[in-house]
């Protein structure tokens, strides 16, 4: 840890602008207040009263709720940024972090922007100019041909050279219509003659072509950080192969694989690929790993921080915002490869507002209860408040709940406590659902792949008979009717005499016979509304 | 106090008496005798026995006495008829009485209108079918009643906080 001393730091900033809303604006306050850095926010019409405008120090109005005239607002965003003097602009994720006109608007109004340059971001932004850059710096894309297959021979060889298996793809193709997977040479002949009919039925077009197949594919990414002085560190993977339609769910560091050798390797490769794009900050290279034969292939680079950084943070103990802030002030990393140590696990899970049991439909509305857990090795990154309104204008996550753990167990054990402790009221959350996940069987095996969900979906619709005890299930549906009878009856009226209370069944059964008696005179005083 | 109350599409009949913070409540033929301290508003912590459970509850639609009530991390809807109420409202009849507006709850499309002007809904009935991020969601009465405006169409786009149905 040599370079941890702050002598010979650049000043850093006075006033950082976040120019981003919810748990992320609130989780760059928490940075800035550590270095003792004036966090300014930005709102919307709709967030004058949300959490991360609380928190601020100064905050600017910077139009209407629709983001498109408000947080997507480059114009809007430097202007705040500029009446108040900032010195940086943090851009969170989502919203302009990855927009390379946002990182010229800022350095034309002589503002930090805390993130990689615009050059990078570019390259890095389009799928194309990412996948040439990957191969150039030497990292594995999913082989694949782009022309079609014109003969079998043809077709032989190139999958000769890929390797089996391999998928045909239809090249006008979508919906698995067209699509074969094919494991030896010896399938090859029919396989391309049935996906050809096939796509010449659906499509009208035989074209076919060929990509290496990746079977059980998870999903790991790797982060990357870089400073101004040509340092470039890895801190190891994360897995995030638990999606739904293609957005994370559950993340965890390191991922259940725990595999060194495979982590020095694309820690390397995403290392080969941060310094061809002269990085700078915090970035994220995305690949795909064949469970089967941890070969892995570059899919994308994020060029900001990524919503599922506190898993890393638990694991490693690196403060990403922090040396985001740091980095961007012009100081070296506080950090080499070799101080860089991943200690025990770390599983965090998006809790969105949106009903499990309606298909995931979005419950916007006001939270009128919230308990967020606390206790040992949990980190809850919310964005909201008890009272506050989940608007429709925006992503319905309104927390990251991360437990960290010694052991993978530990830290499920964690999070189930936790899952269980968390209580929100008013909208519907994705709790109920986290809470069966953590207490299924593959999940705790971590038996991750990107088909995880479909899964567990499937087993969780199967499992719909009550299996917990009748008896209890009972007892709370009353407890359930009892409560609402309760609040239907409003507050209390001065009491009138009763029997002192003691625990005693004679006491009990001399109350219901107390009961029995008083009923009639006694309901219309009860019958008062709040 | 007697009330009914519905639950997971079944009627139970609550009887309900207390004294401070003591509870004698009967729901059908199961007697509890319990202890509810209330705090923040709408949740009670009860003891029932050793056994304790936070109940939420959260008013959803008070005129058709629907609630939400959370029995720890469980979640359950109860609707809850006053009788003494409801005999005193069907003579007067006010208790129905009032406009109920049916608002989109999000930006969407509307793919189906099940009700037209002078259709006669129950509370709970389907009236309009609204498509938003690919799902649909049908958006249904708070009451019973007629249907005295439907301010959109087949095809429409809606925005949050447009009144589509009126029921009166």
């Amino acid at each position: 840890m040599n370079q941890l001393a702050p002598t010979g730091l650049p000043a850093l900033f006075k006033k950082i602008l976040i120019a981003n809303r919810g748990e992320i604006a609130v989780r760059v306050i928490r940075a800035c207040r550590d270095l003792s850095i004036s966090p300014v926010a930005i709102y919307s019409e709709a967030d004058a009263a949300a959490l991360h405008v609380r928190l601020a120090d100064e905050a600017v109005c910077i139009g209407p709720a629709a983001s498109v005239d408000s947080y997507l607002n480059i114009n809007a965003v430097i202007g705040a940024a500029r009446q108040v003097n900032a010195d940086a602009i943090h851009p969170g994720y989502g919203f302009l972090a990855e927009n390379a006109d946002f990182v010229r608007a800022a350095s034309a109004a002589r503002i930090v922007f805390i993130g990689p340059t615009a050059a990078a971001m570019e390259v890095m932004g389009s799928k194309t100019s990412a996948r040439r850059a990957a191969i150039a710096a030497g990292v594995a894309v999913v082989p694949g041909t782009t022309e079609a297959l014109k003969t079998f021979s043809e077709a032989r060889d190139t999958a000769a050279r890929f390797g089996y298996p391999i998928m045909l793809k239809a090249a006008a193709g979508g919906g698995g219509k067209g699509m074969r997977l094919v494991h030896s040479e010896s399938e090859l002949e029919s396989s391309l003659a049935g996906a050809q009919s096939e796509a010449a039925a659906a499509f009208g077009n035989d074209a076919v072509y060929i990509e290496k197949a990746v079977e059980v594919p998870r999903h790991i990414e790797i982060q990357v950080f870089a400073d101004t002085h040509g340092n470039v560190v890895h801190l190891g993977e994360r897995e995030c192969s638990i999606q739904r339609r293609h957005q994370k769910v559950i993340e965890e560091c390191p991922s259940p694989i725990n595999d060194p050798d495979l982590r020095a390797r694309m820690g390397a490769a995403a290392v080969k690929i941060a310094q061809a794009v002269d990085y700078v900050g915090a970035g994220t290279v995305e690949f795909l790993l064949a469970d089967t034969t941890r070969e892995f292939y570059f899919l994308e680079m994020n060029t900001r921080l990524q919503v599922e950084h506190p898993v890393t943070e638990l694991v490693t103990g690196i403060d990403l915002v922090r040396e985001q802030i740091n980095v961007a002030a012009g100081a070296r990393l506080s950090f080499t490869q070799d101080d860089v140590r991943w200690n025990g696990h770390a599983i965090e899970c998006r809790v969105y507002a949106e009903d499990p049991e309606n298909n995931f439909f979005p419950s916007p509305g006001r939270i009128t209860f919230l308990r967020v857990p606390a206790g040992p090795g949990i980190r809850d990154d919310g964005g909201v408040s008890e009272g506050a309104d989940v608007s429709i204008h925006y992503d319905p996550m309104i927390s990251k709940l991360a437990a960290w753990g010694r052991t993978r167990d530990e830290a499920i054990d964690r999070l189930r406590r936790a899952l269980d402790e968390y209580a929100v009221s008013g909208i519907k959350t994705t709790l109920p659902f986290f809470r069966q996940m953590v207490r299924d069987e593959e999940f705790r095996a971590g038996k991750l792949d990107t088909g995880f969900i479909t899964r567990f979906l499937e087993r969780r619709a199967g499992d719909t008979a009550d299996s917990a005890d009748p008896r209890e299930a009972q007892r709370k549906r009353d407890l359930a009717i009892i409560a609402a009878g309760l609040d239907y009856a409003g507050p209390q009226t001065p009491a009138s005499p009763l029997a002192p209370a003691t625990e005693s069944n004679a006491w009990r059964i001399a109350g219901r016979s107390a009961l029995l008696r008083a009923r009639q005179p006694d309901t219309a005083r009860l019958l008062k509304r709040r | 106090m007697k009330l009914k109350a519905e639950i997971a599409g079944a009627d139970h009949l609550l009887e309900l008496r207390r004294d401070g913070a003591r509870i004698v409540a009967k729901v059908d033929d199961r007697d509890y005798d319990l202890q509810a301290h209330p705090g923040a508003t709408g949740v009670y912590l009860i003891h029932l026995g050793e056994r304790v459970f936070e109940c939420r509850v959260r008013s959803v639609d008070a005129s058709a006495g629907l609630s939400e009530v959370h029995v720890g991390q469980e979640e359950f809807q109860v609707t809850l008829t006053d009788p003494r109420r409801l005999s005193h409202a069907s003579v007067s009849g006010t208790l129905a009485a009032g406009r109920a507006a049916v608002i989109a709850p999000m930006p969407g499309r509307v793919v189906r209108v099940l009700v037209e002007i002078g259709t006669q809904v129950e509370a709970g009935a389907g009236l309009i079918v609204v498509e938003a991020m690919k799902m649909q969601n049908e958006l249904k009465s708070p009451k019973a009643g007629v249907v005295t405006a439907v301010n959109t169409e087949t095809g429409a786009a809606v925005n949050a906080g447009d009144t589509l149905v009126v029921i009166e």
